[in-house]
């Protein structure tokens, strides 16, 4: 009977852990993200991890300032969790306006990577939502791809 | 009758002990989960350089920026102007042991990681290892050793392979370093890594402008006006510390001369185009920056001095 327990034990633990070896970590979408980013040099990764909008609520959204410089092009790739239902959303701005999104509204296209051409050095602010406000989990990462 | 009854008592402790057991089970694996999740985004607590009262709190700072200064950037600069390499430009790391307090230790390691850019930039790889020996020496000091893979790095560089992957895991170690301390309450030593990078970067910038002067190279100095009042900011909200208010005096000296260089804006529409598939993101704002020769020697000369006293051990 002892043996039953053991066995049944052991089982579930394979199962288990079999299932949380599946789950994607933080640092393996950020080395996928980097393989997404191609040709360009990994500068900075932002991890996000929301939970889904409560309804009637506004999405949640997570903020990163980020210094960029003048005549420089840059690369933001986004990676989502398979885990999570989330298509993660960036908008990039300057103090005070919006420059761009990977979403474009008019197509309902949603671009993997963008690249930004930097003509202004200064703080810019990168947001970070996920589609609809479902329950997500991603990595942007910021890359430099060349000067200008 | 007895014998049935006996069996069905048996099978009912059987199937409540298995229930125990899984439940057990759920409950420590759900712990084992939750543990994962915190390796992956919480790091537990270490000891902080600066425990006093802060003008902005830890979690203000840490909204305020986050790439202040980058190595990489500042090295791809240097290179695409076509300058060959100089290993005169680096700071020595002879004198590694030297760095006796943390203080001086998250200083040396931004230091060392500029330096560490501008090399990996180059593909120097045969001094690679000297860099990143002194970095994990100065890592290990303020107990962030855990985040730089020196085994890897230094297996890549020895074999002069994956360059690319020599770069890449190089600057996530020095972002993991930083995301630790700044998650833990050390966003103190956090700031002087940065601190130590601008300074170095600056350094490089400054004595490859002296020798080959050229017109993106001033405005790379100029421009740093902006990312010093950002840099400033960091450091100015540990300035009761004797070591940061000493540090903070000496870049306000940088800073003053800043002054005199005049930043002006035109605002142009950004758009948005898709090139060969690529969603393009033009920033059509133009950016004005004026700084004189003379003006610029003399950040560069005051720039050197601060470096030189922070080496110089």
């Amino acid at each position: 009977m002892r043996n039953y327990y053991v066995i049944v034990a052991l089982f579930a633990i394979f199962i288990l852990n079999n299932n949380s070896a599946k789950a994607q970590s933080g640092q393996e979408l950020v080395d996928l993200c980097n393989i997404i980013a191609d040709d360009a040099t990994y500068l900075k990764d932002f991890q996000v991890k929301l939970d889904a909008a409560k309804p009637g609520e506004e999405k949640p959204n997570m903020k990163f300032s980020v210094v960029l410089s003048k005549s420089t092009q840059y690369r933001f790739s986004i990676c989502n969790s398979k885990d999570y239902p989330g298509k993660a959303i960036i908008s990039l701005y300057d103090n005070n306006r919006l420059l761009g999104t990977n979403y474009v509204v008019a197509t309902g296209k949603n671009y993997p990577s963008f690249d930004f051409k930097c003509q202004s050095t200064g703080v810019y602010h990168i947001f970070i939502d996920f589609k609809e406000g479902e329950q997500g989990l991603a990595v942007v990462l910021l890359s430099f791809v060349q000067k200008l | 009758m007895l014998n049935l009854h006996k069996l069905v008592n048996q099978v009912d402790i059987m199937y409540k002990r298995l229930i125990y057991i899984i439940i057990l089970i759920l409950v420590f694996a759900s712990c084992k989960k939750k543990d994962d999740f915190s390796k992956e985004f919480n790091i537990p607590p270490d000891s902080v350089l600066y425990d006093g009262e802060l003008a902005i709190s830890e979690a203000a700072m840490n909204d305020i920026v986050q790439n202040v200064s980058s190595p990489v950037e500042m090295a791809a600069l240097i290179k695409s102007l076509g300058v060959p390499f100089s290993k005169d430009y680096l700071a020595t790391t002879d004198y590694v042991d030297n760095y006796n307090t943390s203080f001086k230790k998250a200083l040396g390691l931004g230091v060392f990681g500029a330096d560490l850019g501008y090399l990996n930039m180059y593909n120097k790889t045969s001094s690679v290892i000297d860099y990143i020996s002194a970095i994990k020496t100065l890592a290990d000091g303020i107990h962030v050793g855990q985040f730089f893979d020196f085994t890897t790095l230094k297996r890549l560089a020895t074999n002069n392979q994956n360059l690319d992957s020599l770069m890449y895991i190089s600057v996530q170690n020095f972002n993991q370093m930083d995301r630790y301390l700044r998650e833990n309450r050390r966003s103190s030593l956090s700031s002087l890594i940065v601190a130590g990078i601008w300074i170095e970067s600056m350094y490089l910038v400054g004595e490859v402008a002296r020798k080959s002067p050229s017109t993106e190279l001033s405005e790379k100095i100029g421009e740093q006006k902006i990312i010093m009042s950002n840099l400033m900011i960091l450091l100015k909200n540990y300035e009761k510390d004797p070591d940061f208010k000493e540090i903070i005096e000496e870049l306000e000296e940088i800073q003053a001369l800043y002054k005199n260089v005049i930043i002006t804006y035109e605002k142009g529409e950004p758009e948005a185009v898709e090139e060969d598939g690529m969603l393009v993101i033009k920033q059509n704002d133009k950016q004005f920056i004026e700084i004189s020769n003379e003006l610029m020697v003399k950040i560069i000369n005051k720039t050197a001095a601060v470096r030189n006293k922070i080496i110089q051990l």
